[in-house]
C-alpha cells in the first residue's frame, strides 16, 4: 500500500525536511536553555557594574553557536539529498 | 593605528611655590597622565590648595541650581565661548546674583508648596466633618462632657451601652467605615476611649473654625493664589534660565577647572620646599610639555624623561584616524588593550560594517538606518552617541550596497516559484532595475545555489579571520614573552587550523564544490580556473583518501591534502612540545581542542543564517499580508489600506530585529571568534590631567 502512495525519493525528502526542522528546533531549545542561566547571571553582574556590559553580552551569546551548528546540519540535509 | 600611542614617562621637579603655576599649565595642556604617588620618608602626598574647599562648596551649590533648572552641561549647546578671565572677573558678582535671584525664588517656591500641603491636609480633616453635619463649635469647648470625633471601622453603639446609656452618638456611614461623634460625661471618657479603640477608632482633630464652608472657600482661594504665585515664580526662573544659561554652564566649567587644579597636590609628592610629579605623556608631545612648563616657570621646574623598563605599566591611549576612532567604543567595551598589545580597532572598523551589511543586506532597511542615524546625530550630540550613530551610519551604507548585490528592497523580489509582482509590492520595478543582469540580482541568497555559495564564502571568511587572529596573537606573545612561547602558543595553532582548513578544502575539491560554484558563477569559475581548481574530479573519487579504508585512495589525493598532512604533523609535534611538559601524558587529550576552532569557523555561518531569517520574514510579510487582506476584506481600497498599515508595522518590527541581531552577532563574531585569539586586555586608560573645554577658551 505504502509504495503506491509515495515514492522512495519523496519519502527520503520528507524525512530530511523533518530532520532539518528538528536540527534547528532542538538546537534552539538547547541554546535557549543555556542562555537563560548565563543571561540571568550577566544581568546581575551588569547591575553591580555597568562596565561588565560588553563581557556579559558576549557570554550570553556564546551558546548561540549551537543553533548555527543545527542550521548547518539542516542545510546539509536539505541540499545534499 | 594598530598600536596604542607610544608613551614617555616624565617627572616634574621644582620648588613648591611653583606648584600652582605648574598645575595651571598642565591643566591647560591636557597632555599628562599623572600617576598616584607612593609616600616616602621625606616626600609626603600634598594637600589641596587652600581655595579648594571654597570652590567645592560653591560648585555644589551651583550644580544644585543647575539641576533644579534642568540644565545639563554635558548636553547643553552653547552659542558662544567665554574667556577664562571674563568669567573670573564676574564670578563673585554672578554667584551672588544667582544666590539672590534663583536660590531665593526656589526657596519661596518650596515654602509655598509646603503651605499648600498643610492646607490640603486641613481639607482632608474638614471635609468628613462637614459630612457629619454638626457645626464645629458644637464639637469642642465642653467642660463636663467629652466629645470623641473620628473614624470607626464598625458601629460601637452596643458596646458603648454596656458602659452606660447616658451618651449620644452621631453616626454616618462612609466609604471604609463610619464617621462618628460621641458625646459622653467626662467620667466615662477613659472607658469609652478603650471601647472605641476596639472598633478601630482614629481621631480627627476638630479645627478652630466657625463654619466649614467659609473655611473651605478660604483654603481653596489661598491654595489657588499660592499656585498662581508658584507659577509666576517658575516663569521668572525660566526667564532667568534663558538669560543666564550660557554663563551658568561656563561658570560651572570654570569652577570645575579650578577644582581640578587645586586638587593636583593630592597627586604630588612634596617635601618642605620641593615637589615631584610623575606621569606619562605621549612621546610626540614630550618636547611641547617640556618647553611650555620650563618657559612658564622660568626654568625653575625641571621636566625629565625617565628611561628604563617601566614601559609595561604605561597607560593606553588608542590612536586611530577619525572615522575608525568611532569603533574604539567596541574595543573598549571588550577590554582596554594593554600598552604593548595590538589595537584591533581598525580591523573591527572594516569588518563590523561588512558583517552587518552581509547579514542585513537590504536597500530599504539600509536606507532607513542611514537616514535615521543621520537624523539622530543632530539630536544626540554627546561623544558616545555620536560614535555609536556613526557606526550605525557606516553599517547602514554597507547594508545598502549588499542590498543591491542581493537584490532586496524591504524583502526579495525573486523567490523561485513565484512571480515578482506576486511577492513584492514593487517587484516589477525592481526587476527592471536589474535588466542588465537578465532581471536577476547579482547574487541571489533566497535560491538554493545562492545559499550554498554564500555558506561557502562565509566559511572561507571564517577560516581567514581565525588564522588572522592567531597571527596577531603570535605577534602579541612574541613581544611579551619571546619567540619560543609565541611559536608554541600561537603558531602551532595557526599551523593546525590552516592544515584543517586545507583538509576541508581538499574534501570540497573532491566532491566538486569548486566545479559547481564555477559553473553557477562564471566570474568565480574563472578565478578557480586560474588557480587550478576548475577541473571536474568525477564520481568515483574517494572524498577522503584514507589508505586501507577507501578503495583506490591514491586517486583522491589532491594538492590540498598534500599540504595539509605535513602541516597537521608539524602542529601535532609543536602541540605535544607545549602540552606534555605542562600536563604530562594526559596532555595529548587536549588535541581535541582543534575541534573548537573548527566549531568557530562554522560559527561564521551565522553571517548567512541571521540574514536569511530576516529575508524570509520580509518575504512572508510581502506575500501573505496583501493576499490575506484581500481575502478577508471585500472592499479593495480598505483592504489595501489595512494591508499597507500591517506591512509598515511588520517591516518596522523586522527592521528592529534586523538592527539588533546583526549588530550583536557581528560584535560577537569579533569578540568570541576573533579577539580571543590574541586579546588579553586589562590595560589602564590614559586620562590626562585637564579637561575638554566646552564653554571656556584659554589663551
Amino acid at each position: 500500500m505504502a509504495e503506491a502512495l509515495i515514492s522512495d525519493e519523496a519519502f527520503i525528502k520528507g524525512c530530511a525536511a523533518i530532520g532539518a526542522g528538528l536540527a534547528v528546533g532542538l538546537a534552539g531549545i538547547g541554546a535557549g536553555a543555556g542562555e537563560s542561566g548565563i543571561g540571568a547571571a550577566a544581568v546581575g553582574a551588569i547591575a553591580e557594574d555597568r562596565g561588565f556590559l560588553g563581557l556579559g553580552l558576549l557570554f550570553t551569546v556564546i551558546p548561540e553557536t549551537i543553533v548555527i551548528f543545527g542550521l548547518v546540519i539542516s542545510f546539509i540535509l536539505m541540499f545534499a539529498f | 593605528m594598530f598600536k596604542p600611542a607610544k608613551m614617555a614617562k616624565v617627572t616634574l621637579v621644582g620648588p613648591k611655590d611653583y606648584l600652582e603655576q605648574v598645575s595651571k599649565t598642565l591643566h591647560k595642556l591636557n597632555l599628562m597622565h599623572i600617576e598616584d604617588p607612593v609616600e616616602e620618608d621625606y616626600f609626603k602626598i600634598g594637600e589641596p590648595l587652600k581655595k579648594a574647599s571654597t570652590i567645592s562648596r560653591t560648585l555644589v551649590q551651583l550644580r544644585s541650581l543647575l539641576s533644579y533648572l534642568k540644565l545639563e552641561p554635558e548636553t547643553y549647546d552653547a552659542k558662544r565661548r567665554y574667556k577664562a578671565e571674563e568669567i573670573a572677573a564676574q564670578l563673585d558678582k554672578k554667584l551672588e546674583q544667582y544666590r539672590e535671584e534663583i536660590e531665593a525664588k526656589i526657596e519661596e517656591i518650596r515654602v509655598l508648596t509646603e503651605r499648600n500641603r498643610v492646607l490640603e491636609d486641613e481639607i482632608k480633616v474638614i471635609e468628613p466633618l462637614k459630612e457629619l453635619g454638626i457645626p464645629p463649635k458644637l464639637l469642642r469647648g465642653y467642660i463636663a462632657i467629652k466629645c470623641f470625633v473620628g473614624m470607626l471601622k464598625a458601629d460601637p453603639t452596643e458596646r458603648l451601652k454596656e458602659i452606660t446609656d447616658q451618651f449620644e452618638i452621631f453616626l454616618k456611614e462612609v466609604k471604609g467605615g463610619y464617621l462618628a461623634a460621641v458625646f459622653v460625661k467626662v467620667e466615662y471618657s477613659d472607658d469609652f476611649l478603650i471601647a472605641l479603640q476596639e472598633h478601630g477608632f482614629s481621631e480627627l482633630a476638630v479645627p478652630e473654625i466657625e463654619d466649614y464652608d467659609v473655611r473651605l472657600s478660604e483654603i481653596n482661594s489661598e491654595i489657588e493664589s499660592n499656585e498662581a504665585k508658584i507659577k509666576s515664580l517658575e516663569e521668572e526662573l525660566e526667564e532667568i534660565k534663558a538669560r543666564e544659561a550660557e554663563v551658568m554652564v561656563a561658570i560651572e566649567e570654570y569652577l570645575s577647572m579650578e577644582m581640578d587644579r587645586s586638587e593636583l597636590p593630592l597627586k604630588t609628592l612634596v617635601s618642605k620646599y620641593a615637589f615631584v610629579l610623575t606621569g606619562y605623556v605621549p612621546e610626540k608631545k614630550v618636547n611641547e610639555l617640556k618647553s611650555v612648563v620650563e618657559s612658564q616657570t622660568n626654568g625653575r621646574v625641571a621636566v625629565d624623561i625617565v628611561e628604563g623598563k617601566s614601559e609595561s605599566e604605561s597607560p593606553t591611549l588608542l590612536e586611530n584616524p577619525k572615522g575608525i576612532r568611532n569603533f574604539e567604543l567596541f574595543t573598549n567595551l571588550f577590554s582596554i588593550p594593554k600598552y604593548k598589545e595590538f589595537d584591533p580597532t581598525p580591523i573591527m572598523a572594516v569588518f563590523f560594517p561588512i558583517f552587518f551589511g552581509m547579514m542585513l543586506g537590504d536597500i530599504g532597511y539600509g536606507l532607513l538606518i542611514t537616514v535615521l542615524s543621520l537624523y539622530l546625530k543632530r539630536i544626540f550630540k554627546t561623544e558616545g552617541w555620536q560614535g555609536l550613530l556613526n557606526i550605525a551610519l557606516y553599517s547602514g551604507i554597507v547594508s545598502i550596497i549588499f542590498g543591491f548585490i542581493y537584490g532586496e528592497f524591504f524583502g526579495p523580489f525573486t523567490v523561485p516559484g513565484y512571480k515578482p509582482p506576486e511577492i513584492h509590492f514593487i517587484g516589477v520595478a525592481l526587476q527592471s532595475i536589474y535588466e542588465f543582469n537578465h532581471g536577476h540580482p547579482l547574487f541571489d541568497r533566497v535560491e538554493e545555489m545562492g545559499v550554498k555559495v554564500l555558506l561557502f564564502t562565509v566559511l572561507v571568511i571564517g577560516m581567514f579571520k581565525i588564522l588572522w587572529g592567531f597571527a596577531i596573537g603570535f605577534r602579541n606573545v612574541y613581544v611579551e614573552h619571546g619567540l619560543k612561547a609565541a611559536i608554541l602558543e600561537k603558531a602551532s595553532w595557526f599551523i593546525g587550523v590552516l592544515g584543517m582548513a586545507l583538509l576541508i578544502l581538499g574534501f570540497a575539491y573532491n566532491v566538486n564544490v569548486f566545479y559547481h560554484l564555477g559553473e553557477e558563477y562564471p566570474i568565480l569559475g574563472q578565478v578557480f580556473q586560474a588557480v587550478g581548481l576548475g577541473a571536474e574530479v568525477g564520481e568515483n573519487i574517494p572524498p577522503l583518501p584514507l589508505p586501507g579504508i577507501a578503495e583506490g585512495w591514491e586517486a583522491g589525493v589532491n594538492n590540498f591534502y598534500k599540504i595539509a598532512v605535513p602541516l597537521i604533523v608539524i602542529w601535532f609535534i609543536l602541540f605535544l612540545m607545549e602540552e606534555i611538559p605542562k600536563m604530562g601524558a594526559m596532555g595529548v587529550v587536549m588535541a581535541v581542542e582543534i575541534l573548537t576552532w573548527f566549531g568557530q569557523i562554522l560559527s561564521y555561518a551565522r553571517l548567512l543564517a541571521i540574514g536569511l531569517s530576516s529575508v524570509y520574514i520580509a518575504f512572508v510579510v510581502n506575500y501573505v499580508v496583501p493576499k490575506l487582506m484581500h481575502t478577508f476584506i471585500p472592499i479593495p481600497i480598505v483592504a489595501g489600506v489595512v494591508a499597507a498599515v500591517l506591512m509598515v508595522v511588520a517591516h518596522g518590527v523586522n527592521l528592529l530585529l534586523g538592527i539588533l541581531d546583526p549588530g550583536l552577532q557581528s560584535l560577537r563574531l569579533h569578540y568570541v571568534e576573533f579577539f580571543t585569539k590574541f586579546f588579553e586586555g586589562g590595560g589602564r586608560v590614559f586620562t590626562p590631567f585637564g579637561r575638554k573645554k566646552k564653554f571656556i577658551e584659554e589663551e
